[in-house]
């Protein structure tokens, strides 16, 4: 195994929903002699695509874990992360965005750039990932590849330009003319394997020469040599070309955009040139970690494996040797029988079997050097952790996880179920830091919670498939939060004289709303409330946090002042100023205008333009403010905030109203006051509760 | 001190007591809840204080039910700016603006929306934007065409199912975009007939060229076939560092009215006194 981190490319295939990059990866391995035969994702073999291993995933035909995989293409090793389209599990790729050098963003020539491609390509703008893009399905009715450039430029602002025109679209569609090297390309035998390379049909040739010169015109920003060659009207070089385009790429400046159709067999393999071509080397990118010792300021490290190791754990999987650790290592090297230390526990770990992957077959290795992808088995570990060298202190950022907005109670049927509930409880949670699991204290329920409605299902799923244990669910929740919305003061003495020893303590200031969820500020002069006893007051306020006085939601957005009190010399104590705090809060509390705030989603509806109606309709009905409606010719997308709580079952909804053409994402927007008539209720439903429990 | 602070109170406030109660028999009082009076003193202050009203001499939306109006500028000068105003100007008088952008995604339209009521509200000193904020987006709905594919029967449909549905119903119509350059008779008559059967004004906005010398009326060349259909048109000029508002047809611009300008810092309209 060679250590030249220059022929290594990490990269992710990210697109929105059947945009087809299961296909093209499944297309991918198969002309990098991964795999030897193409299965389809919803092909006729019920075989499934190589990539989706589980089984959940083959039965709806899309991917939920990203699977790493590992292929070679003309000296240059791959590593591929298939990530999940659905936006319900967006935290599965921003996690491996993380861990990925550049990116493949594919787009439906028909569909063009869709919602969930939006929202990739904003994790794409976070993490700082090259991409160049790939229009798939050029084979398909109402293909228009030219389109979908402009609404690359337009919608997602991308500097995006042609690095190839098709030959043909829909049924007609052959191969492809490569820009670059001002050639066709055609692809023939059984699955596209043999490439035909070809002059360029003369009726091509004015349009091939005048988007070569727009090619040339976007890359001249990125190279002054180009620009000389430009300005002298010399021939401009393959290498030339290319080198200006790979800088515009990995500056994120300039995207390039190859074409094809996966299903077809047509273009993949221009694309893995391109891959390795444009896209960055690990050595090429900069990543930081948090040095823990130096208050996180921030290092960077290097891609040098004679350094100490810094690896990140982005994905754990339940394989039948027990859990299976994905790791990426950025500095240093993993090699077998090393020690590494856990930073966030602090444990040490000794690696025991180091593997390379492919999809769910697997080959042992003996070290992971800087730079590579690779899995290691029997370490305990939660996804997102960091690995050093003993010594270091440094750790990977820490991964932007979202709250959960939906949470759900769910029982298992029988006692057998029960524990295997809550095996698979564990193993979620600690795959997927937006899938949170507790116990009530006061029903004694269990609750899961997560990103939507969907996001929940599949993991309910699991569970009865993959840990056979049957739950039955309750009716999803929506977290509600309480905030309070004007200034209300408090002054408030403890006192308890009846046996033992007495408590004291008088607390005085005020509440108000503020931006950061909770502050405690002592403006106490004078030592009316003795210092030693200020910590006790922060805990009381903060305790009362958790749990609203009535509706118990939690609060958010308050700002405590303490300015004023008294003590006694022999009854005050931290236990006294604590409940005089929790009386001071109940005091204030209801004096500050209290509001419910709910969860908004932001919903983006896709749908054929004659369904356009119907659809805005069901949004409205839901308490939505449709924001605008986009009409794009055939298809017009509309968005719109929506209340979470409203959008229960809303895809059953959405495909009865449009004959199941449309489709719908939503991601959380903010938290907004509930209109009074709403709150009345929840506090009426609240009130039940509260009832049933006593 | 102390003395003449309590002298000065009742002082005060007997005088606002009388400001404060006009006889008022016929109207009934409105009550206006404390958690809502910072609001509506708010939006009140910054309708008032708009300079826009300057050029409305009859009502409030400068042009009336059924008109055409047109913001005329090179391109890059303001038109969306200035048409954005003019439309936040009607939603905070609790009108409902359909906002048709032919040439921007909704996004980008909602953005420039946001973008010009924070300059507004940093303006006039006013804190709790989010509030504002929501208020007044219920009374916007923004949709987009592609140019080729924007006719009136389609935005005709569009509407149905909006009004027919109680989704949405606009006070007041804004097309930002629309190409003059190609001959556009048709599509502004058929405009014109939706725009008188639904009673809506219309606000187009209208790229003007730099080489092409405006005709005898003052109105750019391109508009010169369909200018009968106008109602009011109004230009934006740049001259030196500033760009001023003229109005070329329509409004009634006393002559000892301030010159408007738009501030080219922030692209907000401003009396020209005050700068």
């Amino acid at each position: 195994m060679t250590t030249n981190t220059q022929n290594v490319r990490n990269i992710g295939i990210s697109a929105h929903i059947d945009s087809g990059k299961t296909t093209l990866t499944e297309r991918v391995l198969f002309y990098t002699q991964r795999i030897h035969a193409i299965h389809d994702v919803k092909g006729k073999d019920g075989v499934g695509a190589t990539m989706d291993s589980m089984e959940l995933e083959k039965e709806r035909g899309i991917t939920i874990a990203s699977a790493a995989t590992f292929c070679q293409w003309k000296g240059y090793q791959i590593n591929i992360i298939d990530t999940p389209g659905h936006v319900d599990f967006t935290i599965e790729v921003e996690r491996s965005l993380r861990v990925l050098d550049g990116a493949i963003l594919v787009l439906c020539s028909v569909g063009g750039v869709q919602s969930q491609s939006i929202t990739v390509d904003q994790q794409m703008k976070r993490y700082n990932v090259p991409c160049i893009a790939f229009i798939n399905k050029c084979d398909r009715n109402g293909a228009s590849p030219f389109r979908v450039i402009e609404q690359l430029k337009s919608k997602l602002g991308h500097n995006a330009v042609a690095m190839q025109i098709p030959i043909g679209l829909e049924v007609d569609h052959q191969g492809v003319v490569d820009l670059v090297r001002m050639k066709a390309f055609y692809f023939t035998g059984e699955n596209g394997e043999v490439i035909e390379e070809k002059e360029i049909p003369d009726n091509m040739r004015k349009m091939a020469e005048q988007k070569r010169e727009e090619l040339i015109d976007s890359a001249t920003l990125f190279s002054d040599e180009l620009t000389e060659a430009v300005l002298e009207e010399k021939p401009v070089s393959e290498e030339l070309l290319k080198s200006a385009i790979r800088a515009g790429a990995l500056k994120r400046q300039l995207t390039p955009v190859f074409m094809g159709s996966a299903y077809k067999n047509k273009g993949v393999q221009l694309l893995l040139d391109g891959v390795t071509e444009l896209l960055p080397s690990p050595a090429e990118v900069v990543n930081t970690a948090l040095d823990l010792s130096a208050d996180e300021a921030p290092v960077t490290l290097k891609t040098e494996t004679n350094l100490p190791t810094v690896a990140l754990a982005f994905k754990l999987e339940d394989g039948q040797y027990g859990q299976l650790t994905y790791i990426r290592v950025y500095q240093g090297k993993m090699a077998k029988g090393d020690t590494v230390i856990n930073v966030r526990t602090g444990k040490k770990i000794k690696i025991g079997r180091l593997v390379r992957m492919h999809a769910d077959q697997m080959e042992d290795i003996t070290e992971l050097p800087a730079g590579f992808i690779g899995a290691m088995f029997g370490v305990d570990c939660a996804s997102g952790d960091t690995f050093v060298s003993p010594g270091v202190t440094l750790t990977m950022t820490s991964m932007y996880v979202p709250e959960p907005v939906i949470s759900l109670a769910i029982a298992p049927k029988d006692h057998k179920a029960e524990i295997n509930m809550s095996k698979a409880l564990n193993r979620f949670s600690k795959e997927d830091p937006t899938f949170k699991t507790y116990v009530n204290d006061e029903t004694n329920e269990t609750i899961i919670s997560g990103m939507g409605e969907l996001h929940l299902e599949v993991y309910i799923e699991r569970m009865r498939r993959e840990y056979n244990a049957e739950v039955t669910t309750g009716a999803p929740q929506v977290a509600y939060r309480e905030t309070i919305t004007q200034k209300a003061e408090y002054d408030y003495i403890h006192k308890k004289q009846t046996g033992g020893s007495g408590q004291y303590g008088r607390v005085a200031g005020f509440i108000e709303p503020c931006e950061e969820d909770f502050i405690f500020d002592s403006q106490v002069t004078g030592g009316t409330v003795p210092t030693q006893f200020i910590p006790a007051c922060e805990k009381g306020f903060k305790n009362c946090m958790a749990k609203g006085p009535k509706l118990e939601f939690p609060l958010t957005n308050i700002r405590v002042v303490l300015n004023d009190g008294a003590s006694h010399s022999v009854d005050s104590s931290d236990m006294a100023f604590q409940a005089a705090a929790r009386g001071a809060f109940l005091q204030a509390f209801p004096k500050a205008k209290p509001v419910i705030q709910e969860p908004i989603m932001k919903v983006v509806v896709e749908t054929p333009t004659e369904f356009q109606g119907p659809a805005m309709g069901s949004l409205n009905q839901r308490r939505g403010i449709i924001l605008g409606a986009q009409d794009e010719g055939v298809m017009c997308s509309i968005e719109a905030q929506v209340p979470l709580a409203e959008m229960f079952g809303y895809s059953t909804v959405l495909r009865s109203l449009t004959q199941g053409k449309a489709q719908f994402t939503m991601e959380f927007a903010a938290y907004k006051q509930v209109p009074q008539a709403i709150a009345e209720e929840i506090a009426k439903k609240a009130a039940e509760k509260k009832q049933k429990v006593a | 001190m102390l003395n003449m602070d309590s002298e000065a109170i009742p002082n005060r406030r007997s005088r606002r007591q009388m400001r404060l109660a006009p006889p008022r028999a016929e109207m009934p009082a409105r009550v206006i809840h404390l958690k809502e009076r910072n609001l509506v003193m708010l939006k009140q202050d910054l309708i008032m204080r708009n300079p826009l009203r300057l050029l409305g001499h009859e009502s409030d939306d400068i042009i009336g039910p059924g008109r055409f109006g047109a913001v005329l500028a090179r391109a890059g000068v303001g038109k969306t700016a200035l048409v954005i105003q003019i439309a936040l100007n009607s939603m905070l008088r609790d009108k409902n603006v359909l906002h048709i952008s032919l040439n921007e995604p909704v996004g980008k339209v909602n953005l420039w929306y946001q973008e010009v009521l924070g300059r507004l509200a940093q303006m006039y000193q006013v804190t709790p934007l989010d509030q504002l904020w929501d208020t007044i987006v219920p009374h916007r709905f923004i949709m987009t065409f592609q140019v080729e594919g924007f006719s009136a029967p389609k935005l005709d449909e569009r509407l149905t199912d909006l009004t027919s549905q109680g989704i949405f119903s606009p006070d007041m119509i804004i097309i930002d975009g629309q190409p003059f350059d190609q001959d556009v008779s048709e599509v502004l008559g058929e405009l014109k007939m939706l725009a008188e059967r639904l009673g809506l004004p219309i606000w187009f906005t209208v790229t003007t060229h730099r080489h092409e010398a405006p005709a005898p009326d003052g109105l750019p060349i391109q508009l010169s076939p369909v200018q009968s259909l106008f109602d009011v048109a109004i230009a934006l000029q740049s001259v030196e560092n500033t760009i001023h508002i003229k109005a070329l047809k329509g409004c009634s611009q006393a002559e000892t009215q301030p010159q408007l300008i738009l501030d080219p810092a922030t692209m907000l309209v401003v009396d020209s006194v005050k700068q």
